[in-house]
């Protein structure tokens, strides 16, 4: 089930072979990549339209991201900003990868989008457009896909031409993480020949007053600036990214989650979850050279770095932290916890990218990355 | 390869040995097997929300629920309406398969529920507490309950379980048998020991609105394949089944219900709400495949069959496409008794399906009095009827041609293993 | 019955109210679309969109219409008359 990492592939592996985002920095892995190597903060006050009132006055917000604009007028009046930013980075994505991909083997190539609970904005506004008409069904019919969670997923789908299996995966702030693990499970039952995963958010007034409520009720573990934006990734097996011309920019090696009854337990669960990992890589914690946790702040950032000063002990890889620098990215925090060891994916051996839900959820994903000489 | 009798080169079985449901039917096992013998209709008028304005409200609400005596462990607080019919329904199906949460946390475990709505029943009361007071009234406990994967990861928390992958599957209205197929591919590679799968829904104003301003809404009840039929009544609930490997079944002398054999997946990518055609023929053309059964073998058809003009027709014409237009098996839709409980509706559906195999009856389409010629298929109208049921297909398609097919077989006992 | 009164116009304003709607919801300018320009062939209209075009009449308007009226609404001319009747009840 899981390849080891430390001997030669007797079977194929799971490959991560190109990647897209729409992140603070703006669109396009390059300038995520620019963004984050030079460490510049993407939090700042947030537009006017954007912050409609809520309570965040500043955000990682996506920069010139006018849906019509990047998208085209067609198909676009109804469209909200969740499912633009997904329907522009499968694009950008597409338009990279290269052949092999939707327009040559639709039915072959698989969509999971992870998402919160879609976009609440949308969901809100159409509530209450029905609770505040002359009558409760005076309400626009073409928001309705919108309301509905799979309306990223599935229309990305429709504007891309991706017909195989469509899911929407939602796990709090490990999603991008429960999302690749799904992800890898559909390639690894050959329920699709290559697969886009990643995750969403949207920043709007409605999701900042859920996180800053949300906050009100505990004081420990607050949310801060939030982010948006959207990471896409193509999974396939290694032998066919390369048969497509494509690199092998890290190869999926294990998953592993778990979860805590009590916040003192989160520490534990993750270190068990990250012990299990490597033991299904086969690999020491030793050959771990880049750490990208969740760095959530609060009780569950200081369990986070405890589990994994446990588990290292005194090994100390690489360690790239994006929260301050992007925002609190909600269910996309873990999809960009990926992207960020895509980009300082140079040094090979392991990348472990770590989670922790105030839900009591953990887990981690192990990447194998290619080395410097191969 | 024989669908029930896998060779020795075959993936590892995976059977059902739980199931817990709550549905405005009956709530456990029992009293739901009774209501779909029976063809009891949840139908009644809708408490969930004033419906004054609307021409007409009706749906298939679950009333007269306590949670109480399967909730042990987490604050009711901290859940919403459909997390609490989640991780109630985990408690019956775990109770039901004769586990203890001991049993299960020892256990390397997977837990994924499917859901259109998630906790959009606290947003609806949200909005309406924004326009009465503003977005500083929002209750903490509220604003930290909403998002999708409280109705997955709250099963983890009240089962206290610790190795565990908790993942909630929001495909819209076919997600409960996403579910149940990620479920079935985790067992099957050995990544977890045992899942605990299915959907959860509640009723909420947001999704009766847009249906009903899509005309989609019927006045009174749901009659499915009906000539006169005039669409759907929303619905809630949710199924949870235990699911495990036959050999871990077998050695625990678990009850089995049936064996999952397989299911399919594909999108439409073509419409945001209307089914396409040649794309439900590829779903149930890949779930045949994967389960190893041909059409032939196919004894029941839970069809998705929501009651709609356009679900009906396109749903019956894939089914011809497949099966021929002589050979169609019977062919019921669950949602006449249930209405469309959303992202439990395919989970509750697949609980049917089992207990239909196990019991030896089809539940019948109920409220069914002339057949439209245009999706004209055996719906066992109005009552049950005895049959003994090998191979049943469970249908979902969901909004924005999201498709899923569940195969469920008869486990024929150990000696046919 | 026997006889009709002829139906009456509607005003110049509700017109191009309805055009905008319509146009609004196909995407397209209005200089695209005539009086008889069809809907579905002409302008890509689907079962949603239609229903869009409906649900915003009602509200902007303030009328209602009948989801069996769908059928007529295939260019302008068609909405115009379905709107007129529908004023009238």
């Amino acid at each position: 089930m899981v390849t080891s990492a430390g001997s030669p592939a007797h079977r194929d592996t799971t490959a991560i072979s190109c990647w897209a985002t729409a992140s603070p920095y703006g669109l396009g892995a390059s300038a995520f990549r620019a963004g984050l190597m030079t460490k510049q903060a993407a939090v700042r006050p947030l537009p006017e339209e954007l912050r409609a009132g809520g309570p965040h006055e500043e955000g990682g917000w996506v920069p010139d991201f006018d849906i019509k604009a990047v998208l085209g007028r067609k198909g676009t009046r109804s469209m909200d900003r969740l499912t633009a930013l997904t329907v522009a980075t499968v694009g950008m994505l597409l338009r990279s990868a290269g052949p092999g991909l939707a327009e040559d083997h639709p039915e072959a190539m698989g969509l999971v989008i992870g998402s919160g609970h879609g976009s609440v904005k949308s969901i809100m506004d159409f509530t209450k457009e029905s609770m505040t008409s002359a009558l409760p069904y005076h309400v626009d019919p073409g928001s309705v896909p919108n309301t509905v969670m799979n309306r990223a997923a599935s229309q990305s789908a429709i504007s891309h031409s991706i017909k195989g299996p469509n899911v929407t995966v939602s796990a709090g702030v490990l999603t991008g993480l429960i999302a690749l693990n799904y992800a890898t499970a559909l390639l690894r039952q050959r329920r699709a020949e290559a697969v886009l995963v990643g995750a969403s958010e949207e920043y709007s007034a409605q999701r900042s007053w859920l996180a800053q409520r949300a906050d009100a009720g505990d004081g420990q573990q607050t949310s801060g600036p939030l982010g948006e934006g959207s990471v896409l990734l193509l999974l396939e097996p290694a032998s066919r990214a390369v048969a497509y011309g494509r690199p092998v920019l890290a190869e999926v090696v294990a998953s592993r989650f778990t979860a805590f009854t009590e916040p003192e337990g989160a520490q534990r669960s993750l270190a068990r979850s990250v012990t299990g990992a490597l033991q299904e890589a086969r690999a020491s914690p030793d050959q771990v050279t880049l750490v990208v946790p969740s760095d959530r702040g609060g009780y569950l950032g200081d369990y986070e770095n405890a589990a994994l000063s446990a588990v290292l002990s005194d090994h100390r890889p690489q360690l790239v932290l994006t929260r301050a620098l992007i925002g609190d990215m909600s269910a996309a925090a873990a999809a960009f916890q990926l992207a960020a060891a895509l980009v300082h994916a140079n040094t090979g051996g392991l990348a472990l990218v770590t989670s922790v839900d105030p839900g009591g959820n953990a887990g981690c994903t192990l990447l194998r990355l290619p080395a410097a000489s191969s | 390869m024989d669908a029930t009798n896998g060779g020795p080169e075959a993936v590892p079985r995976v059977v059902i040995t739980g199931i817990g449901v709550v549905t405005s039917i009956g709530i456990g096992v029992r009293a739901f097997t009774f209501g779909l013998r029976e063809g009891r209709s949840g139908a009644r008028p809708i408490t969930a929300f004033d419906t004054t304005g609307f021409a007409h409200g009706n749906a298939c609400e679950v009333v007269d629920f306590d949670p109480a005596p399967w909730i042990r462990h987490t604050p009711l607080d901290d859940l919403g309406r459909a997390s609490t019919f989640s991780v109630a329904a985990a408690r019956m199906a775990a109770q039901d398969a004769g586990l203890v949460d001991e049993q299960i946390r020892q256990r390397r475990s997977l837990v994924s529920v499917g859901t259109t709505d998630g906790e959009s029943r606290d947003l609806d009361g949200l909005v309406a507490l924004d326009l009465e007071k503003g977005p500083e009234a929002f209750p903490p406990a509220v604003a930290r309950r909403y998002p999708a994967d409280r109705l997955s990861s709250g099963i983890v928390r009240e089962l206290r379980l610790e190795d565990v992958e908790a993942i909630t599957i929001a495909t819209a209205c076919a997600a409960g048998n996403y579910a149940i197929g990620y479920g079935l591919d985790a067992l099957r590679s050995g990544a977890v020991d045992i899942a605990l799968c299915g959907g959860a829904d509640a009723v909420c104003l947001k999704t009766f609105v847009g249906f009903y301003r899509l005309g989609t809404i019927a006045p009174d009840v749901c009659r499915p394949f009906d000539l006169n039929r005039q669409g759907l009544l929303t619905g809630e609930g949710a199924a949870i089944l235990v699911l495990e490997r036959l050999e871990s079944a077998l050695a625990r002398g678990a009850n089995i219900y049936a064996e999952v054999l397989g299911y399919g997946l594909a999108c439409d990518a073509l419409h945001p709400v209307a089914p396409d055609q040649s794309s439900i023929v590829r779903t149930i053309e890949a779930a045949h495949l994967d389960a190893g059964v041909s059409p032939d073998q196919v004894d029941l058809i839970s069809a998705h069959g929501t009651g709609t003009r356009a679900n009906d027709v396109t749903e019956v014409a894939a089914i011809r496409d497949v099966f021929g237009e002589d050979a169609m098996p019977p062919t019921i839709s669950i949602k006449s008794l249930i209405g469309h409980s959303m992202g439990a509706a395919s989970a509750i559906a697949a609980a049917a399906c089992a207990i239909a195999i196990t019991e030896g009856f089809i539940p019948p389409t109920i409220n069914h009095e002339q057949t439209d010629p245009e999706c004209a298929v055996d719906c066992v109208p109005n009552h049950a009827r005895a049959a003994d049921l090998r191979i049943v297909q469970n249908n979902a398609l969901a909004f924005g041609g999201n498709n899923a097919v569940l195969i469920l077989g008869k486990h024929l006992g150990p000696q046919q293993a | 019955m026997p006889f009709k009164n002829p139906p009456s116009p509607l005003a110049d304003e509700t017109k191009n109210t309805i055009k905008e709607i319509v146009c609004d919801i196909l995407e397209i300018e209005d200089d695209e679309m005539t009086d008889v320009s069809l809907f579905i062939d002409e302008h890509d209209m689907d079962s949603l969109r239609a229903i869009e075009i409906l649900a915003a009449i009602e509200k902007r308007l303030n009328v209602t219409i009948e989801q069996e009226e769908m059928a007529r609404m295939v260019n302008l001319e068609g909405v115009y008359a379905v709107v007129e009747q529908a004023a009238r009840n």
